[in-house]
């Protein structure tokens, strides 16, 4: 169109050459002009390109006249009784009621939408696109949906409430406490011990002091752990209380002995109970001294022996001597007894019906044959 | 255990208790037990021959034991009134469990008390906790 102007602008007059250059913009003008649109229809004929456009031009310039910006309007507004498509389709202001439509290219488009292809506005699709907008925004409902579904809740709900309801998380392990680990440890010693809770078998327990055995707890395990810590009842605790000096002067003497005498606890772990019993009874079997040390050893295998059977009344013999006595001195009339007695420390017995045992403190545990 | 006692001590997630370390490594261990005596009057027997009666205020998970009100017999049978003694763990050798206390249902309770706080803690920080 262009082109052709510029063709006839030497030769036709340039107010139809002006005119026909503004066809286009002369919908969007308040055509006031009379003059310009009846000459456009001269240039009609230069300008077969806006032949289409060309007999409603006339029409719109006679229209013109009476139109007013407010019919305009009209004609551009598409639920009006008076649109004006080829107005609208021309107009790069068109209104429209709804600004947020969904646009399609054509009607078949828009019939497959109607018909619920992909995209199309289901309640379940709006819902989602909502949720997915609102994503890393806190909803306080939620908060309270979650909390509400909280397996033990104490500040809102009362406690105790039974867990068991709630179904279990995915996550959820079995839980791992001390009270579950100790059937875990069957096949080894902790196993053993294990076996001792569960069969409530009496165990004595050797308890060590800096060097040496302390004493024996005679009693049963109610829980254990890993560290040998042992919560034990009804203990029976024999302990002898090493002076400080005395040990100490001991010691020097006694290195081969204390390995014998580790020995011992390890073939009979009631060697040094024995020990004392003996030496009360004033055979002059004392670990300490290194002469009896074979004969300890002889005397300890047949102690070993005799521990089954004699068990109980070794026990209650030398329960019942140092329960008169409470202290070796009382059982040691002979010399050598006493001698020994003062060597090792008073010898004490009490009962405890609880007691806690720090792991680190125990040398072994000997449980009770049947 | 010494050296996990000299560790770095772990931020605190539950208001006036201990970390997640500490709860499992006193959750894996019979130290419940003796978290399950805070309040009660018992006497702590110590590797050194002496003994300590009184108030536990509490136990950590490395047997470190806070006494209150205590009367401290020392090994030559010398007692001592203490209001305040601090017994670190490796000193321990027994602990007199009270004759009234059940040692399982102790163990028991303090496990549960434990596992609502955990459950609790899983991310609703908003609650203040309390295990003790």
């Amino acid at each position: 169109m262009r082109i052709l102007l510029e063709d006839e602008d030497g030769s036709i007059a340039s107010p139809c050459a002006s005119v026909v250059d503004s066809n286009m913009e002369e919908r969007e003008r308040d055509t006031g002009d009379v003059n310009p649109s009846s000459t456009s229809s001269d240039c009609k004929a230069t300008a077969p390109t806006s032949s289409s456009s060309a007999p409603s031009v006339p029409e719109h310039g006679a229209d013109s006249t009476r139109a007013a910006s407010g019919d305009l309007g009209d004609k551009l507004d598409v639920c009006s009784d008076n649109f004006d498509p080829l107005l609208a389709l021309y107009s790069p202001t068109v209104p429209l009621p709804f600004p947020n439509i969904k646009c399609f290219n054509n009607v078949s488009e828009y019939e497959s939408f109607l018909r619920g292809g992909r995209g199309r506005a289901k309640p379940e699709n709006v819902e989602k696109r909502q949720r997915k907008a609102m994503k890393g925004v806190a909803d306080p409902e939620r908060i309270e949906r979650l909390k509400k579904l909280m397996v033990r809740n104490p500040v809102p709900e009362a406690e105790g409430e039974s867990s068991s309801s709630t179904p279990r998380r995915r996550k959820q392990k079995p839980p791992k406490n001390v009270l579950t680990r100790m059937p875990l440890c069957k096949g080894g010693p902790l196993g053993e011990l294990h076996r001792c809770v569960e069969e409530r078998i009496r165990v004595k327990v050797h308890i060590r002091t800096f060097k040496g055995l302390r004493g024996v707890c005679s009693g049963f395990i109610v829980a254990f752990d890993k560290f040998w810590n042992m919560a034990m009842v009804d203990v029976d605790e024999t302990y002898r209380e090493l002076l400080l000096g005395e040990a100490l002067y001991h010691e020097k003497a006694l290195t081969v002995s204390r390995l014998f005498e580790k020995l011992k606890i390890q073939e009979s772990p009631e060697g040094d109970e024995q020990a004392k019993k003996h030496k009360a009874k004033g055979k002059a079997s004392c670990p300490q001294s290194a002469d009896p040390s074979p004969v300890s050893k002889e005397g300890s295998s047949k102690r070993g022996d005799n521990r089954t059977e004699s068990r109980l009344s070794g026990d209650s013999v030398r329960g019942e001597q140092e329960k008169q006595g409470a202290s070796l001195k009382a059982r040691g009339p002979e010399t050598g007894g006493r001698k020994h007695s003062q060597a090792y420390g008073k010898v004490h017995t009490r009962h405890v019906n609880q007691l806690f045992i720090r792991g680190e403190n125990v040398i072994l545990i000997n449980p009770q044959p049947l | 255990m010494e050296s996990a006692e000299n560790q770095t001590p772990e931020p605190e997630l539950v208001a006036g208790f201990s970390s997640i370390r500490e709860r499992t490594i006193a959750e894996n261990s019979l130290v419940i037990l003796l978290q399950g005596l805070q309040g009660q009057v018992t006497t702590v027997d110590l590797r050194d021959e002496s003994t300590a009666r009184g108030h536990v205020v509490n136990v950590d998970a490395f047997m470190n034991i806070r006494l209150k009100k205590v009367l401290h017999r020392d090994r030559r049978g010398r007692l001592t009134q203490l209001e305040d003694l601090f017994v670190t763990g490796r000193n321990v050798r027994y602990v007199h469990i009270p004759d009234h206390m059940d040692i399982m249902e102790t163990i028991q309770g303090q496990l549960a008390k434990s596992h609502r706080v955990r459950n609790f803690a899983g991310g609703r920080k908003e609650y203040a906790k309390k295990k003790s």
